[in-house]
């Protein structure tokens, strides 16, 4: 879902920076008051690990492929859609200006559809369903219907760009991404976030694991 | 020492993930879909043919060093090169960065 330079014209592209930066500097300022010496290491594997599993296109049918993006994984493991925000602004921070994936111009666009959109409200999806359908299934529900939700977005991006015609863009863009977000997003999320949950739970922000609710 | 014993533990972490990312970037130019993503998809299925070789013609705006995760005539192992380093510059990029940021 990586926009690259052309499929926005600049004047856009700036207004999407606009509202991306700000969520970046919450991000950092998260940062700042939550990272310690036990968070760091876990962060900085967690960044790698994503930046690898980006490079790995799954296909799903109709000559499409589709990968990972990791913001709701990374928002679940520390309690915070932050966290998913700074690690994906890294990650696209090296894909834009090493490997030419995703624009520069329209790296704040790509911040806010797969950091900021895809993490809040996997997160918050997560967040909400997580007494009743268990961590396994809210990650899986949370992280699925945010990368969907963050496609369906990055199609009104493409519209208002003139890119894409609307309805078209919704139809293609939300039906590639349902399929991604449920094989790339979902089911990789709730593995990775059961198999923490099974061996150390220690790592989960504890609100979320305690599934009597927040706060005890 | 529970502080003590819990970091190493992290660090213990710390190393499972890096194992774990280097193995997907290693593995990632082999087991790789050429497909085009779903972005690229919609384009080629809602745009007209003139708009979208424009589009795709079209230059990025700052050149990147290694293109599509690749070095230029170095193949498959160019790749497995690009995608291990691009991995280790986001660790230590994270890394740095975690330990500037932490109180």
């Amino acid at each position: 879902m990586h926009i690259p330079d052309s499929f926005i014209p600049m004047s856009q592209a700036i207004i999407y920076w606009l509202i991306a930066l700000p969520f970046v500097f919450l991000s950092l300022k998260w940062a700042r008051k939550e990272l310690d010496d036990m968070k760091v290491p876990i962060l900085a594997a967690l960044a790698a690990g994503i930046f690898a599993i980006q490079a790995l296109n799954i296909p799903i049918g109709m000559g499409t492929s589709g990968h990972m993006v990791g913001a709701t994984l990374v928002a679940i493991i520390f309690g915070s859609p932050m966290a998913g925000v700074l690690v994906l602004t890294l990650v696209l921070l090296v894909q834009g200006f090493v490997f030419g994936d995703g624009g520069i111009t329209t790296m704040g666009a790509n911040i806010l559809n797969m950091g900021v959109i895809s993490g809040f409200i996997g997160y918050y999806t997560f967040a909400a369903l997580r007494n009743k359908a268990g961590i396994k299934g809210a990650s899986f529900i949370g992280a699925w219907f945010g990368l969907f939700m963050s496609a369906i977005v990055c199609a009104v991006q493409m519209s208002i760009a003139g890119t894409f015609p609307l309805m078209a863009g919704l139809a293609t863009m939300g039906l590639y991404h349902l399929i991604i977000g449920f094989v790339g997003e979902g089911l990789i999320t709730a593995v990775v976030i059961t198999a923490i949950e099974k061996s150390r739970p220690d790592l989960l922000d504890s609100s979320l694991t305690n599934t009597k609710g927040v706060g005890v | 020492m529970s502080v003590n014993v819990s970091s190493g533990i992290n660090m213990k972490f710390l190393y499972a993930g890096i194992a774990i990312a280097l193995l997907i970037s290693v593995l990632a130019p082999f087991l790789a879909s050429p497909d085009p993503d779903g972005l690229e998809s919609a384009a080629g299925g809602v745009v007209d043919e003139k708009t979208l070789s424009e589009l795709e013609g079209a230059e990025p705006f700052v050149e990147s060093p290694m293109p599509d995760y690749s070095i230029e005539g170095q193949g498959k192992m160019g790749e497995v090169i690009a995608i291990v380093a691009g991995t280790l510059l986001v660790l230590g990029i994270s890394f740095a960065l975690g330990k500037a940021a932490k109180k």
